[in-house]
């Protein structure tokens, strides 16, 4: 510790800090322009001057200089002052002080500054920048004119996205922000670099004119798009949601957001949005009354209850309240257990993997060890675009705490391009062979960890690997033996390490027998229930962990989405309740749930949008985005967290609380749960993880579970899928930009990925004859699809690669929920 | 005159500068004698007992500065600053040209004392003849055995790497040197942390001046204690100046510090150009502030001196400017180099050089208004000691110093729209 006097105040702080930290620590605030907690300092604005007893002569930089033994500070005097103002006047000559139009006033460190040091006139004057402004993409513009050279947009995107699209170009007062050859902006979109620019020099343009930002109100809640679970602030004004302000010290990814959250919270006002309840007459959807349409619902549920012959289908992007009542209606309203999400399939890695591996639904690691952790290894290179924010926690750990990255996928990836990664691209669909050879390889080079024989079902599982050993596997598996064997050396001789896998409807491969497979190396290699080890699955949706916690699945003999699926095709299942699941476009085999959902007798669907499913229902109930209610969700990194309500519903749309809680009062005959609170107070009660929460307990920071584990090894087989002779691996998966079907109706990811498409690799392209943007028939077993091609250095030989998200053309039409798909490419 | 000489002590021919007439001259017995029969501190301790002060600018001593280094480090880099960019500097292009064995022989004696095995030099990118002379005596030196693995048979080993500059002046600055070395945009970074401690590749480095690292191997021959006994008490030894301007015969002269700097333009540079008057000298490169004519009266080259006068020794690169020049329009070339050659990083530098050479440029073109004086200074103020790199120091001083002592000038110059000189001067 270093003991130090800032303006008289004797503050103690940990070596390295530097003199701005310590100031902060101290409660004295010193201003800035160029320094951000998360990013290297930088030390350029000069705007944190401060004066030092032991540096007389120079006024210090307090963002870079760290604290020594009995620095004398003061960090305002006449020369700071002076110093400072004449920083701001330098600023000043040539920005264009356009405030009026600006988005950025109200939150612009320059204009607050220069109205706290009150600059009111210049003594300088300088003709001003004529730079073009950078309009070329839909979502970010670039105004050069207004930057003030803070380098925090190159430094955000260099060290945490690992993008790097910008650079200084030119020296001196010729300096320039710039893109790749000055040209316009190609990137990933995150909107990190429009996040910390301190002025209005980089603007999100969905943004652009919809309000000042002192008139919005800002209401605090969580991304409802993937898993990671990132925390933000939504800007409101009349009832609506205009853009997520950046809060840094918001999340454990300090207001960090991905395209999907900074750029994709449209689909909450869309007009596309359902106002009204709809009802099938004579053929077509037309609206009616709330007790119309509920009337109906609740008779036929009520019959279908009689009959047993009722399924629900439900989203896990709603809150853990309405999954509960959800749940409840169910079990209590209609005495029925057919209830499932996800497909079944997404959450099985959890829901009966991770269950019979450590006793619980959950991951036996946190997003914060990925940085605590000596060597990650992760499973698909996608984790990056299923969880964008793990992915720069990733990229961060690589980068700033010397985590040693390794990566077993079907194709290459962002991840794969990080500093020391190392990639072992495996044949698609032999990854639980793959895992099952290293810890083979523990096993025959008596690795094994020694507590792991005490662990039940050691002797079992270490028979089951007969057979399993990287000679026998490596060449099914497309890697050579010594490879599997270095990497099962590397993992358990880490001192600490941790297996990643992301899960989703578009990686139907990440089994259950995958996750154990996982589970099984951890405990073997002694890698379990420490600090920076274990297994990360991380749960596709904003609330899927959530929905695995509160068993939105059946467990007693109920039927699962698949056998729902054969159930309506085949007629025992006649009426079904889909809450928010777009099952035609994301549910594997597309025809056969257009034709199951053909043949059930009356189908329920309640949703935002009239969405492929709900245009087939007999009944459409409109309901709430997560910016309309309140209540929970459950983050892949088990951060319980609260939503608060933003907006009021819009049109009459009702939140899924609602609704499912006045089917559940009425068909159930009990009293109904009587708000959001109190169902989370019945769910701490049920659920163990969430025991003793509260809403005020959770607060605006969340709290992160960490449930009971029982480790267990579990028999988990791996096997290759079978190649068809003179066909394509197809696999699929996520998009950056998108994540489920939701984001089909955020603007910014439909601006930058419209459509899906086929990504091929260049030499297969080559043989193929076919380059970027040309229109494929992709076609499988199951039917065929008309894609754009995609031509890029990701894709081994044999294998491409099709994002799931998209309506049209969808994948669904051609997998059916295989590991691998098996297509032939034609022009 | 029997003064010692560590740099003009050999006539220059066709081929002075080959290994063959360096080691005839003596050459690379310093080398001997230091990995033979010295051990790297006493080699250090030498250094430090001969007084020897930077050439580069700062004249920060250079024991002290290698002091600062973990030699226990596993890796320890060594950079030679051959960048040499300072107007009005031009000794250290002298050595590459006609001895460059003489500064690798420094290097390879450095690297020995600081346990270095891989040095730079970063040479200036205009450098042609220089650079071809410095790669011939690396190869040489190579093929002598003198550079390499195993550098005389001994345990000691040491590559030399040569790396040219891109053409800007900042890159000089060390730490931005540093970051050009490694690929980067030669970008100045904030202190601490020093080289010392944090240099080049995160290593520990030291960064040195040619004529610095090429005054070490006469130290070693001769002894520490021999080269204090040189020059000026504070600033000991030999130094090399480079004399340019309004002088009779401009060039270079190596001159025991604290001899007279009036004697060595009015009697080894032949006196001012055209019999004028002496009107204001820069003693130490385009960054040191201007001194008028009589204030150099007593003043004598070396740190304490120079510095009591007003303004700084710096690189040794003394400027003569006689009666009849235009300082505004003398100004005017300063202020735009800095405002050119500012890297951009920095607020107080980027926009204050820049406006700077504005204004100047204003005034010389007749537009000057009232209050543009007050204002320079307010920027220069602004600007001074509150910059990354010392490079916006450089870009104010002269600005300062020259109002300071040519107000009137200025005045005159704003007011009437033009010079108080007219005319070019005739010389
Ligand atoms: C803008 C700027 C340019 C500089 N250029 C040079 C240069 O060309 N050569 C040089 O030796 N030192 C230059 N310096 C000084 C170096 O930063 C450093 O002090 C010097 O190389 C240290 O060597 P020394 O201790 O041997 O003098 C420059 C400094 C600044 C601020
Ligand atoms: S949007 Fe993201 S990827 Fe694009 S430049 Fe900004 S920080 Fe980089
Ligand atoms: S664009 Fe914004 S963030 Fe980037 S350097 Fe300019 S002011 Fe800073
Ligand atoms: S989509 Fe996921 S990673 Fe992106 S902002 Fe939302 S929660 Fe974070
Ligand atoms: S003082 Fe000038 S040259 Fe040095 S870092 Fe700042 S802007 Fe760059
Ligand atoms: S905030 Fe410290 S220099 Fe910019």
């Amino acid at each position: 510790m270093v003991n130090l006097t800032i303006d008289d105040k004797q503050v103690t702080v940990p070596k390295n800090t530097t003199i701005f930290d310590a100031a902060k620590a101290a409660g004295i605030r010193i201003p800035i322009l160029c320094h951000d907690k998360k990013l290297n300092p930088f030390g350029g604005c000069r705007m944190c001057l401060v004066e030092v007893e032991q540096m007389k002569g120079r006024q210090i930089p307090a963002c870079t200089t760290p604290v020594t033994e009995g620095m004398i500070v003061r960090t305002m005097t006449d020369e700071i002052a002076k110093a400072r103002k004449l920083v701001l006047e330098l600023l000043l000559l040539k920005h264009p002080v356009d405030c009026p139009v600006c988005d950025a006033a109200g939150d612009c460190d320059l204009q607050n500054l220069t109205y706290e040091y009150q600059v009111n006139s210049n003594r300088f004057t300088d003709e001003k920048f004529h730079h073009a402004i950078d309009y070329d993409n839909p979502l970010i513009e670039r105004d050069m004119n207004r930057c003030i050279h803070c380098g925090k947009c190159a430094r955000i995107c260099d060290e945490i996205v690992s993008f790097g699209a910008y650079t200084f170009i030119s020296r001196g007062i010729e300096a320039k922000m710039g893109t790749q050859f000055d040209g316009p902006l190609n990137c990933e979109f995150c909107g990190s670099c429009v996040s910390v620019c301190p002025v209005g020099a980089l603007l999100a343009r969905p943004f652009k004119f919809k309000a000042r930002w002192w008139a919005m109100d800002k209401v605090k809640s969580v991304c409802s798009y993937c898993g990671t679970g990132c925390q933000l602030t939504l800007g409101v004004k009349d009832n609506k949601v205009l853009t997520t302000i950046y809060d840094e010290n918001q999340g454990f990814h300090n207001g960090q957001l991905c395209t999907r959250g900074r750029f994709a919270y449209q689909f909450v006002n869309s007009d596309k949005r359902l106002t009204t309840p709809l009802m099938k007459k004579n053929g077509a959807l037309v609206e009616v009354t709330w007790d119309e349409a509920l009337n109906a619902v609740q008779q036929r549920l009520a019959s279908a209850k009689t009959a047993g012959d009722v399924a629900g289908l439900v989203t896990p992007r709603l809150t853990n309240e309405e999954l509960f009542v959800f749940k409840k209606l169910f079990k209590d309203g209609l005495g029925s257990e057919n209830y499932d999400h996800s497909a079944g399939y997404a959450h099985s890695a959890l829901s009966k993997g991770a269950v019979e591996s450590i006793g619980v639904a959950a991951s036996s690691a946190v997003i914060a060890d990925i940085q605590k952790t000596g060597l990650l290894l992760v499973v698909k290179s996608d984790a990056y675009e299923t969880h964008p924010v793990v992915g720069f926690e990733i990229n961060l750990g690589v980068k700033r705490k010397d985590v040693d990255l390794r990566i077993i996928s079907d194709k290459k990836g962002k991840l794969t391009k990080l500093p020391g990664a190392k990639t072992y691209l495996n044949i698609p669909g032999t990854e639980t062979l793959l895992v099952n050879a290293l810890a083979k390889t523990l096993v025959d080079e008596n690795l094994v960890d020694a507590a792991a024989a005490s662990i039940t079902g050691f002797e079992e599982w270490k028979k089951s690997l007969d057979g399993a050993a990287p000679e026998q596997v490596a060449g099914i598996c497309g890697l050579t033996a010594d490879e599997i064997k270095t990497l099962a050396r590397d993992y358990v001789k880490a001192e600490k390490a941790l297996l990643l896998l992301p899960l989703g409807l578009g990686y139907p491969g990440h089994t259950k027998e995958l996750a154990q497979a996982l589970f099984n190396l951890s405990f073997a290699a002694g890698k379990h229930g420490k600090e920076g080890c274990g297994v990360l699955l991380l749960a596709e949706k904003n609330n899927s962990q959530g929905a695995v916690d509160l068993g939105l699945y059946p467990v007693a003999g109920g039927k699962d989405a698949a056998a729902i699926i054969d159930g309506c095709a085949a007629g025992s299942i006649k009426t079904l309740y889909v809450a928010g699941e777009n099952l035609v476009v994301s549910y594997p085999n597309r025809k056969k749930v257009e034709a199951a959902l053909d043949k059930v007798d009356f189908l329920i669907v309640q949703d935002l949008f009239l969405s492929e499913t709900a245009a087939l229902a007999d009944v459409v109930l409109p309901a709430c985005s997560f910016a309309e209610k309140e209540g929970t969700f459950t983050s892949a990194g088990k951060a319980v967290q609260k939503v608060n309500r933003a907006i009021k519903p819009v049109g009459q749309a009702k939140s899924d609380f609602e609704i499912f809680n006045t089917l559940y009062v009425n068909l159930s005959g009990k009293p109904a749960v009587a708000d959001p609170k109190a169902a989370f107070a019945e769910i701490t009660a049920s659920v163990p993880a969430y025991a003793g929460l509260t809403y005020e307990t959770l607060g605006d920071a969340g709290v992160v579970v960490v449930p009971a584990m029982t480790p267990k090894f579990a028999v988990a087989p791996g096997a290759a899928p079978t190649a068809e002779v003179g066909k394509m691996a197809l696999v699929t998966g996520s998009a950056l930009y998108h994540c489920g079907t939701m984001s089909l109706y955020g603007e910014g990811p439909m601006h930058v990925c419209p459509a899906g498409y086929v990504e091929i690799g260049r030499e297969d392209a080559k043989r193929l004859t076919v380059q970027d943007d040309d229109l494929v028939t992709v076609t499988s077993a199951a039917g065929a699809v008309k894609l754009k091609v995609k031509v890029g250095s990701r894709m081994p030989e044999g294998v491409v690669f099709a994002p799931y998200h998209f309506a049209d053309q969808s994948v669904n039409s051609i997998a059916s929920g295989e590991s691998v798909t098996w297509v032939t490419i034609s022009k | 005159m029997t003064e010692p000489r560590v740099f003009f002590n050999f006539g220059i021919t066709d081929d002075s500068h080959t290994l063959s007439a360096y080691r005839g001259r003596g050459g690379y017995q310093a080398l001997e004698k230091a990995l033979r029969t010295m051990q790297p501190l006493d080699v250090e301790k030498e250094v430090t007992t001969s007084g020897l002060r930077g050439r580069g600018g700062a004249g920060f001593p250079t024991g002290s500065k290698w002091s600062f280094v973990d030699k226990k480090s596993p890796v320890v880099y060594l950079c030679c600053n051959a960048d040499e960019g300072e107007p009005g500097t031009f000794k250290d292009r002298w050595i590459f040209e006609h001895n460059s064995h003489q500064l690798v022989e420094g290097v390879l004696l450095a690297a020995y004392a600081l346990n270095v095995r891989h040095a730079f030099i970063y040479i200036r990118g205009e450098f042609d003849l220089s650079y071809r002379r410095l790669l011939l005596a690396l190869e040489e030196a190579r093929e002598a055995g003198l550079v390499g693995e195993r550098i005389l048979g001994t345990e000691f080993s040491c590559d030399i790497i040569v790396h040219q500059g891109g053409g800007a002046y900042v890159c000089g600055e060390e730490s931005s040197l540093l970051t050009s070395l490694e690929g980067f945009k030669g970008y100045p970074k904030n202190k601490p942390p020093f080289p010392a401690v944090k240099g080049l590749y995160q290593a520990p480095t030291v960064i040195n001046n040619v004529e610095t690292l090429a005054t070490i191997p006469w130290i070693i021959t001769h002894g520490g204690g021999a080269y204090a006994g040189i020059g000026a008490q504070n600033n000991t030894g030999t130094k090399l100046f480079g004399i340019s301007g309004h002088v009779n015969k401009p060039g270079i002269h190596e001159r025991p510090t604290g001899y007279p700097l009036k004697k060595i333009i009015f009697e080894d540079c032949g006196g001012i150009l055209g019999g004028k008057a002496l009107k204001a000298v820069i003693p130490g490169g385009s960054s040191t502030p201007v001194l008028k004519g009589f204030e150099i009266e007593n003043v004598t080259l070396d740190a304490e001196s120079v510095i009591k006068a007003g303004s700084m020794l710096g690189s040794g690169g003394i400027i003569v400017i006689a009666e009849g020049t235009c300082m505004v329009r003398l100004l005017q070339v300063l202020t735009r180099f800095y405002a050119h050659e500012s890297c951009g990083q920095c607020t107080p530098c980027r926009e204050g050089t820049a406006w700077m050479d504005k204004v100047i440029g204003r005034i010389v073109a007749g537009q000057g208004v009232k209050g543009d004086l007050e204002r320079l200074e307010a920027v220069t103020s602004g600007i001074m000691g509150n910059t990354v790199c010392a490079l916006g120091d450089a870009a104010s001083m002269p600005v300062a110093s020259f109002i300071k002592k040519f107000r009137d000038e200025f005045e005159y110059y704003i007011e009437h729209g033009r010079s108080m000189f007219d005319g070019r001067l005739e010389i």
